[in-house]
């Protein structure tokens, strides 16, 4: 019976080798690769860091793209928090329809991002779209704004973008949160005279901490590898294959990383010197967001 | 304050909804009338629409895309719940590195290995075919972490040291009393992949050239410029391609609300 027992070895050996062989085997070739240039044809030439040093000191490319990415999660991570949990609070004190209200909001999440790219280019179109139209027959507008070709409004459109994604998520969330306050405490707080309002900012929210700060992190992990909604909303309906929208003002750090090997080059020692970097900036934000969440708890 | 809640609610979903309803109206234009004013109510032109989707190879492109979700899920489902099983139910060895081991590959996005599997991918010489598209939800670290959550909060010990006292071999157990005790789990983590597995942009982007393969994805957003610019009729296909997963969602929505927040809001 004291035999080594092989079973659980048995069972976690799919897992394992599957992940050696198609996760950790191309990790560790990209960051290989990130010390050669190499456009996938010819010789591998060794260049140690000096991919890494180009990227630092002589891409202004890569420190927009950089930017862009942070600018677009600075205004769509807080609104949709603050958004988020106004609704799932509503939603949480609303009599009827709970479950209508969470099914509705959430349809945009598990929408593919292909659509909404081209929705979104369609509504915020110039000529044709549909906010525009909006606008100038409610009369608030005289002519078209040029969202998607204006810098800062091209990065708004993605911002919205992703709220209008990702709000039926943060409602959800936060509402489980919420179902999981005891209505004790409620109770309590009516009694010493509490409003709604009140409530809502001295208990619920102070309580839901630790689910925003599981929503920040998440958010600004995935934030940084943002690459779907700026590239779909230039990539098609227009019929422009254009790289980074105006300007490069909608090019992210995914984006510059995938045209940089798969579309306009085939750099794949520099691009893969790209990933990495951001993952090491992507670390660095887990462990900022890991030391957050214990901070919290030993001040308890 | 109640009423201006309700309508505070009915806003922010009519903004939920819009861009969805529009799609449909879209799909039902002559493209060139979509131009002439707001496309609000329902024309009619779908017909048309969808016999310009079907003249492509719309129907390969969907049947690709279906082969691609449900390999995954299938692949994901099974790899998932055996690390689980091993991780929630065995002392062993291992068992703490293993574990280990799991959280870490949680952190590492995809992406910073992309370059290096698809090259990988041509050297093994499957660059032409959907295999890397599957393959990359073989080692699925967050199902593997949901599914050893999910055994060791709904299995009981007492149960299967029963069935091994029954003579019930390993393997069976596993199949025969491990996995229908958490069907809830693998409902939703079948439907978290099957989303996840079916919106995939990056991966087919990058590692699939033959349009014979394309994913629905990856064609819908070709369209625009391999085609005449078809609005409409891309209006249609895209239809065609979210509104299958509105429903199944809709059906289910309670158990996919259950499981997406179970992982949060204990985490």
């Amino acid at each position: 019976m004291k035999a080594i027992n092989k079973w659980p070895y048995f069972f976690a050996l799919p897992f394992v080798l599957t992940y050696l062989a198609f996760h950790l085997y191309p990790t560790m070739y990209s960051l290989v690769l990130s010390f050669y240039e190499w456009n996938g044809i010819g010789d591998k030439a060794f260049v140690g860091l000096q991919n890494y040093v180009r990227l630092l000191t002589d891409d202004p490319l890569f420190f927009k793209s950089l930017y862009n990415t942070f600018v677009i999660m600075i205004m769509s991570i807080p609104a949709t928090l603050l958004l988020g949990v106004t609704v799932a609070y509503l939603t949480f004190n609303a009599a009827k329809g709970r479950l209508l209200l969470q099914t509705v909001n959430f349809l945009p999440y598990i929408t593919t991002p292909v659509a909404i790219g081209f929705i979104f280019s369609f509504m915020f179109d110039w000529q044709t779209g549909f906010v525009n139209e909006m606008f100038i027959r409610l009369g608030l507008l005289d002519e078209g704004v040029y969202w998607l070709q204006e810098p800062w409004s091209a990065k708004a459109v993605i911002a919205l973008m992703i709220m209008w994604k990702h709000l039926g998520y943060f409602m959800i969330i936060y509402l489980a949160g919420m179902t999981a306050i005891s209505q004790d405490i409620y109770e309590a707080a009516k009694i010493d005279g509490a409003g709604p309002l009140q409530l809502f900012a001295k208990i619920t929210v102070p309580l839901l901490r630790n689910i925003t700060v599981f929503l920040v992190v998440t958010s600004i992990i995935s934030g940084l590898q943002l690459f779907d909604e700026p590239k779909l909303l230039y990539g098609g309906w227009s019929g422009s294959t254009q790289i980074g929208g105006p300007d490069n003002a909608a090019l992210t750090v995914i984006w510059k990383f995938v045209d940089e090997s798969f579309i306009s080059n085939s750099n794949f020692g520099y691009s893969a010197a790209i990933a990495y970097l951001l993952f090491v900036i992507i670390i660095l934000f887990s462990i900022v967001s890991y030391r957050l969440t214990a901070g919290k708890e030993e001040s308890r | 304050m109640r009423r201006l809640s309700y309508a505070f609610l009915a806003l922010i979903s009519v903004v939920s909804l819009l861009p969805f309803y529009l799609m449909m109206t879209m799909s039902t234009y002559y493209t060139e009338d979509l131009f002439k004013g707001l496309p609000l109510w329902p024309s009619d032109f779908l017909r048309e629409n969808l016999a310009t989707v079907f003249r492509s190879n719309f129907a390969q492109v969907y049947l690709n895309s279906l082969t691609v979700s449900v390999a995954a899920v299938a692949s994901c489902l099974l790899i998932s719940a055996m690390i689980g099983y091993a991780i929630a139910k065995f002392r062993f060895r291992l068992r703490s590195a293993l574990h280990f081991f799991m959280m870490i590959t949680m952190m590492v996005p995809t992406q910073v290995g992309l370059i290096g599997y698809v090259i990988e991918m041509k050297a093994l010489g499957m660059g032409n075919t959907l295999l890397p598209v599957i393959l990359i939800w073989t080692a699925f670290p967050f199902g593997a972490f949901f599914m050893t959550q999910f055994i060791k909060d709904t299995v009981s010990q007492e149960l299967l040291e029963s069935a091994r006292l029954d003579g019930c071999s390993e393997p069976g157990i596993f199949f025969r009393v491990v996995l229908p005790l958490v069907k809830p789990g693998l409902s939703t983590l079948a439907m978290l992949v099957f989303l996840w597995s079916w919106n995939s942009y990056l991966l087919p982007l990058v590692v699939i050239n033959n349009q014979k393969w394309y994913t629905l994805p990856l064609f819908i957003s070709n369209l625009g410029i391999v085609h005449r610019t078809d609005y409409a009729a891309m209006m249609t296909a895209l239809c065609m391609a979210v509104v299958p997963l509105l429903v199944i969602f809709i059906l289910a929505s309670k158990t996919f609300i259950k499981g997406i927040t179970a992982g949060s809001v204990k985490g």
